[in-house]
């Protein structure tokens, strides 16, 4: 059963049915987990005994009558989340073997559904950055490309089919510009729908958790499971008495998709002609086409990092060496400080919360700060005021393609790259990245971006878009 | 030193987070990029707008105000040393 061509519906049936216990289904993910990833460095840990031991469990619950909609699914954990069973490093050197008492609400939600766990993903330097290039473990290569960067390896995970689901945050577009490289889907959800318990954000106000797949279906078949209030998390609250979605449904209904005509023109030509075309197939298909306009986008992700970069400076001030990671040798107290949070944070995020405390330090918070917040309230009314007009948007994902491995890239220019993602995380709105095209064989991906819960929405429209050309690995 | 590389420097004292002479150097450089690349967003106009503070619409859960058992054992054990009742953590009184 080869995991990239079938959907996790069909998979679980057969689980179910009895067609292949979970048990074969996992020790057979395992003995490939090891060929795929060769080369590719997407895995900080490895389930092994733990995943065959969820698996036979699971076996045991189907014998008893047990209905589990995701019986055997292999899933992927991003390793800002925690699961207590394997290490959780958040990205650091510092955490590389710490077992977290608690497991992130997504992935207890995923395997009482009958998930398992197959492993802990890669990422970048606690968790900040869209590229995994400044891992203190080395970057996740693309399984298309080896020479360039994967973006997150949840997707690399998905792509080579070494599992069927990848649990993956977002904050500034990690999720969605590793979906755009490696060919396949990934969902950030909207503000409130899915819990971030468990997950180490550096930037509390637009860190999510969503999910990557191989297709938009696979994605719509655990959108419900993984949705809902959880007291745990104080933004889910709106879904405290129901989820208030907005469903269209492609081909019964007049859909209306924006597209930004001056956004594109940040693109090169060979990836805006991929955005023409994929413009012109959504009007082949029937939809409406309507231009807008979106004219904060750089402003947008200027304000991302200033409000991103500030939230950093004080979500890292726990890593102390005191209340959380390895004590620093010194001589003193003050010493002590300094040393242990030299250890802990990697140069991406010292660099981060020095410059997020200077931009909340006095002088320059209203300045900095303060415009930031009201750039991200004009970013709300300009995509709030763009969807009364339509009913979704399409935007890229990245603004280029994927980093090369090696190679020098300014800390600026690698924050530019998040230029499509995080204004949309600004506006609070879903974003689904689909497959768009190939510019020389390496996946370009768009995104659909909605109102509010209107994830249903995407997911139906992105499923009638494909299977688009993105050839085969 | 201009008023920028001050800040740096407090800033730098304040989180507590030691770095290298040669990545300081690298720091002062990169800041003044990271201001001249902000200056796009100084320049917008927002007038009297009021400020996003929260980005999801707050509303008040309401439950019933029962005792609940902590698994205390678990969090213990997660501890990097609990001794004798005592979650032992480094000495912070000089």
């Amino acid at each position: 059963m080869e995991l990239r061509k079938t959907t996790v519906h069909r998979v679980a049936e057969a689980v179910l049915e009895g067609e292949i216990t979970a048990h074969q289904l996992i020790d057979k993910t395992l003995k490939n987990c090891s060929v795929l990833n060769e080369g590719l460095n997407i895995f900080n840990a490895v389930a092994g005994v733990d995943a065959t031991e969820q698996a036979r469990a699971i076996d045991e619950k189907i014998k008893q009558g047990g209905e589990l909609p995701l019986a055997g699914i292999p899933i992927t954990v991003k390793d800002d989340l925690c699961y207590g069973v394997l290490p959780t490093s958040f990205g650091s050197s510092a955490f590389s073997e710490f077992i977290s008492p608690v497991t992130a609400a997504v992935v207890e939600s995923l395997m009482e559904a009958g998930a398992v766990v197959i492993g802990k993903t890669n990422l970048d330097d606690m968790g900040q950055g869209s590229t995994t290039l400044t891992s203190p473990g080395g970057a996740t290569a693309n399984p298309w490309q080896a020479e360039r960067t994967a973006g997150s390896a949840g997707a690399a995970a998905v792509a080579t089919g070494i599992c069927m689901l990848a649990v993956e945050s977002d904050s500034g577009g990690a999720l969605r510009q590793g979906a755009s490289h490696c060919g396949v889907a990934g969902l950030r959800p909207t503000t409130g729908r899915v819990s971030r318990h468990g997950l180490n954000a550096h930037c509390s106000s637009f860190a999510r958790v969503g999910i990557t797949a191989f297709s938009c279906e696979n994605i719509s078949g655990v959108l419900d499971i993984i949705s809902g209030f959880d007291e745990r998390d104080a933004a889910t609250a709106v879904c405290w008495k129901g989820i208030p979605e907005i469903i269209k449904t492609p081909g019964s209904e007049d859909i209306t998709i924006g597209y930004p005509v001056t956004a594109f023109d940040f693109l090169q030509p060979e990836l805006r002609e991929v955005f023409e075309q994929a413009r012109d197939d959504f009007a082949g298909l029937g939809y409406k086409i309507k231009n807008i306009d979106l004219g904060l986008l750089r402003e947008g992700l200027q304000a991302y990092y200033i409000i991103a970069l500030a939230e950093a400076s004080s979500n890292h001030a726990r890593f102390d060496g005191i209340r959380f990671g390895k004590t620093g040798e010194a001589d003193n107290l003050e010493n002590m400080y300094f040393q242990s949070r030299a250890e802990i944070l990697g140069k991406e995020a010292r660099r981060r919360s020095i410059f997020g405390t200077f931009l909340l330090s006095k002088g320059n918070y209203g300045r900095y700060y303060r415009q930031a917040l009201k750039i991200w309230e004009l970013i709300r009314q300009e995509f709030a005021g763009v969807l009364k007009e339509c009913d979704l948007l399409m935007l890229p994902t990245a603004k280029n393609l994927p980093r090369q491995l090696k190679g020098e890239v300014s800390f600026l220019d690698e924050w530019s790259d998040d230029f499509f993602c995080a204004p949309v995380s600004l506006s609070g709105m879903p974003a689904l990245t689909i497959p768009a095209g190939q510019v020389n064989r390496i996946p370009v991906g768009m995104q659909l971006v909605g109102p509010p819960f209107s994830e249903k929405t995407l997911l139906a429209v992105g499923s009638t878009s494909g299977p688009r050309d993105t050839g085969t690995l | 030193m201009d008023s920028a590389a001050v800040g740096l420097e407090k800033a730098i004292e304040a989180i507590k987070i030691g770095v290298s002479d040669p990545e300081r150097d690298q720091l002062h450089r990169e800041l003044d990029q990271f201001l001249g690349w902000l200056e796009p967003a100084l320049e917008v106009d927002t007038g009297d707008l009021e400020g996003l503070v929260f980005s999801h619409e707050a509303i008040n859960v309401l439950r019933e105000d029962t005792p609940r058992q902590s698994d205390l054992a678990e969090l213990q054990e997660a501890a990097p040393n609990f001794t004798g009742g005592f979650y032992l953590v480094p000495k912070i009184m000089e």
